[in-house]
């Protein structure tokens, strides 16, 4: 096989053979020159200066390794400082594995095959090895074992063999710790109205308007220049509040001393009207505000610019594919009567505007300041997604917000304008966005009063979506998690009854998912390890968050 | 009508299907009973080639709906048209084949709303009958007439399943890919080519399908080694087809792209470089 120079330089691109043959997401990396194969369980590392075929039998045997389960944490444990009993267990293990992924093999490395196969399992190999019999040393090209690297990976290595990428893995510790704090059993109601349950989908069939009088104007008036649904979303047959919520419209003026917000007592179930003080802080910017990357653009644009224009039935149109037959009757009875009819006898079906306004609320309470996966901080990882959502969303048309959030007590909730409604999405943007530094508590229900003020005030559209990036569940002064939740569920529950669609993201904190599942409803909430799995759930989630949202009739 | 909907009839020519396990005998069985069948199945695996070989051998027309996700009831049952003053009912697909006693197949039912698949229930259950209530008739299906469904679980989501209620009135078909020697014979016979080059495209098929769990999404089917195959025959060379017919249309990531047009490499024979020799 004829191979360039440049292409064998470059072993990352056996990867999927790798994975191919391992059963498994396995990475190939190049290892130093001159040293034998090897593979920790997660990677291969192979010597890019070796021939062709000598790579392809090293990536072979590792991977089969890996496949036949034949490195778990047992023969690792057992291989562990004893080189020769190592040997002797590649020579006996590796025929086996690879007999076992025999018909995987690309037809070059079939002289591989020729090898008898003397065990059945990787125990039987050990067993083999351990005895005195000669065995015949494994050719180089077959690489090593390497127990302490192995065992130094904590993860499963030895547990399943397919481990989808994509799932992401809570830890079971931190779900007992949670048990404690966790906050009462999840209201279904709002669960429901949180996703595309069918309990949620009930509800919006049974709170829509069974029938609207379309607001076309007079008769003979000429048509309307785009097309509406006639009315507001959401603001039709919305019955949420059992409760007055304490004059929340009148708080909304901005006093000298921030903007009051109710807030509600989980344990007297009542409001506390005028409780928490938002103020809207601006972000000085520093000059040596961190630069950061922003990942993945062109795959959040793919899942996002698809989004809010799904095909959807209007009424009374000049063209469409099925006829409107109460308005044929009309028609015919305006005609026998003898006035002039509307001729807008159909039902279409067509994909319209977007009409989306989307508010990002960042949390910037001292816990993002944690580690998170990948070496960096939650608050990092967080900031890069708000960052690509915020620009993705702007680049696409959409009236995009973007502020951070975090509290200092009921007094002193503080909101911080990283982009406002109008603004450009420019350097200014990613300043304010690097100056931001981690600290104190988030209050998250007075966060989300503000920000569905600011999205029914300012957002100026009928579709509108609060995004809350958040690690971890409200905690202030007298804001205890049971407490909190409920407070910030009865806020998300006031957003969606005024038509607003809500969701959450956690990005590489793995914290507290539960509680804040809890509260969004399972599916206004997605975890993930980080911002680049992003453009895979983004579609999924505006899109069912938007349609729990859209209070509208429908007719089939 | 909808221009989307479209309407087949089967060929008088026999479509060519291996059956790869019990699933003639369900098929039949479910049919000569009158119950509905669903067959579930990765893309690409014969899903639809497998009910037309079954409408051929049970001699009734096969009348094929590709639901998609604005499919209305009036689509599938029929609509009033105006002519003049007038209106006019027109028959929808699922109604004709009510009245033929046809086979009627919804490809990728799970497209479909929900509101809309639940015209299928009073026809899915032992009524066996289809109201039609702009009309005000309800008819009963002839013993010939039989309701298939297929979809591909691959592509469930939170917002896209069928209605448990719908579900549990199928008798269900699960098809998988051919086992392997199978494969290659149908590769063989569909592209018109040598059992040696199908094996060997199989064979890479093989290694592709174990990176479901690597992040491809979508996995080389039996459908693209066929292209390929067919592509072969026209006379490219197997990496040519390969990379034209495989991994093209699975990826536009460039990763992905790379790391399969190295495995096309690395299993397929380079015929650019005459006699290898390889064992």
């Amino acid at each position: 096989m004829s191979v360039s120079v440049e292409r064998s330089s470059d072993v990352a691109r056996f990867g999927f053979l790798a994975s191919a043959i391992a059963n498994r997401p396995v990475q190939v990396l190049p290892g130093q020159p001159g040293e034998l194969a090897w593979t920790d369980g997660k990677s291969v590392f192979i010597d890019a200066e070796k021939s062709l075929h000598e790579q392809l039998t090293a990536l072979a045997v590792q991977a089969a390794l890996l496949a036949a389960n034949s490195l778990n944490r047992e023969i690792a444990s057992a291989l562990l400082r004893r080189p020769t009993l190592t040997r002797r267990y590649l020579s006996v293990e590796a025929a086996r594995a690879l007999r076992a992924v025999a018909t995987l093999l690309p037809p070059s490395l079939h002289a591989l095959l020729s090898v008898d196969v003397q065990s059945d399992s990787p125990a039987a190999s050990l067993l083999l090895a351990r005895e005195r019999t000669a065995l015949p040393d494994p050719p180089p090209s077959f690489g090593a074992i390497r127990a302490r690297q192995l065992l130094a990976r904590p993860a499963d290595l030895a547990a399943s063999t397919v481990s989808s990428s994509r799932s992401s893995s809570p830890s079971l510790v931190e779900l007992a710790e949670d048990a404690t704090t966790r906050a009462p059993a999840q209201d279904s109601f709002v669960g429901a109205l949180g996703g595309g349950g069918t309990l949620g989908k009930w509800l919006s069939r049974l709170l829509t308007a069974v029938r609207q009088i379309s607001g076309g104007g007079a008769p003979g008036a000429d048509a309307p220049t785009h097309w509406t649904r006639s009315g507001r979303r959401g603001s039709r047959g919305s019955m949420f509040a059992t409760a007055s919520t304490g004059g929340l419209e009148a708080a909304r003026v901005p006093r000298d001393g921030g903007i009051k917000y109710p807030e509600w007592d989980v344990h007297t179930q009542r409001y506390r009207a005028d409780f928490c003080t938002v103020q809207e802080v601006e972000i000085t910017t520093k000059p040596d505000a961190t630069r950061f990357a922003v990942v993945d653009r062109v795959g959040l644009r793919r899942a996002l610019s698809r989004l809010g224009l799904g095909i959807d039935r209007y009424h009374r149109q000049v063209q469409g594919d099925d006829i409107d037959i109460d308005a044929v009757i009309e028609a015919r009875i305006e005609l026998l009567a003898g006035s002039a009819p509307d001729e807008n006898v159909f039902i279409d079906s067509a994909r319209r505007r977007r009409d989306l306004s989307v508010l990002l609320l960042l949390d910037v309470s001292a816990s993002a300041g944690e580690p998170a996966e990948g070496g960096k901080t939650v608050h990092e990882q967080q900031r890069a997604a708000a960052a690509s959502l915020t620009l993705t969303l702007h680049e696409l048309g959409d009236r995009v917000a973007l502020y951070a959030y975090h509290s200092q007590g009921r007094a002193s909730v503080r909101l911080m304008p990283v982009k406002r409604f109008g603004e450009g999405a420019g350097a200014l943007l990613m300043q304010r966005l690097g100056s931001l530094e981690p600290g104190a508590y988030s209050r998250l229900g007075a966060a989300i009063r503000h920000g569905t003020a600011l999205l029914t005030d300012h957002g100026g559209t009928p579709r509108q979506l609060l995004v809350v990036l958040s690690d971890g569940l409200a905690y202030d002064h007298g804001y205890e998690p049971a407490y909190g939740a409920a407070d910030a569920r009865r806020a998300l529950g006031e957003a969606r009854s005024q038509g607003v669609a809500c969701l959450c993201l956690s990005i590489g904190a793995n914290t507290d998912h539960e509680s804040l599942q809890k509260v969004f409803g399972r599916f206004a909430h997605a975890a993930l390890p980080s911002p680049d799995q992003l453009s895979q759930v983004i579609g999924r989630l505006f899109r069912s968050a938007i349609r729990s949202a859209d209070v509208r009739r429908r007719i089939a | 009508m909808k221009a989307d909907t479209q309407v087949l009839r089967s060929k008088t020519s026999a479509p060519h299907y291996v059956p790869v396990g019990n699933e003639e005998r369900v098929f039949k069985a479910a049919y000569r009973q009158g119950l509905p069948l669903l067959i579930k199945g990765p893309t690409g695996c014969g899903k639809t080639r497998f009910v037309e070989a079954m409408a051929h051998q049970l001699g009734r027309p096969l009348i094929t709906v590709a639901c998609h996700d604005d499919l209305s009831t009036a689509d599938l049952v029929g609509r009033f048209l105006l002519r003049g003053g007038e209106t006019e009912w027109v028959d929808g697909p699922l109604t004709r084949a009510v009245r033929e006693g046809a086979i009627c197949y919804l490809d990728e039912v799970v497209e479909a709303r929900q509101d809309t698949t639940v015209v299928l229930h009073p026809l899915a259950d032992h009524r066996r009958q289809l109201p039609l209530e702009r009309l005000g008739v309800t008819l009963s299906a002839p013993p010939e007439f039989c309701l298939v469904v297929s979809y591909n679980p691959g592509y469930q989501s939170i917002l896209k399943d069928l209605k448990d209620s719908t579900r549990q009135r199928m008798t269900a078909i699960e098809l998988t890919f051919a086992a392997p020697e199978l494969e290659v014979k149908i590769v063989a016979h569909e592209a018109g080519i040598t059992t040696a080059k199908a094996a060997e495209l199989v064979r890479l098929a093989q290694a592709i399908r174990r990176l479901e769990a690597a992040g491809l999404r979508e996995v080389a089917s039996t459908r693209v080694l066929i292209s390929a195959g067919r592509l072969i025959a026209e006379g490219l060379k197997m990496r040519e087809a390969a990379r034209a017919a495989i991994v093209g249309p699975l990826t536009d990531d460039v990763t992905a792209t790379r790391g399969l047009l190295e495995m096309v490499d690395v299993f397929l024979p380079d015929e650019s470089v005459p006699s290898l020799g390889r064992a």
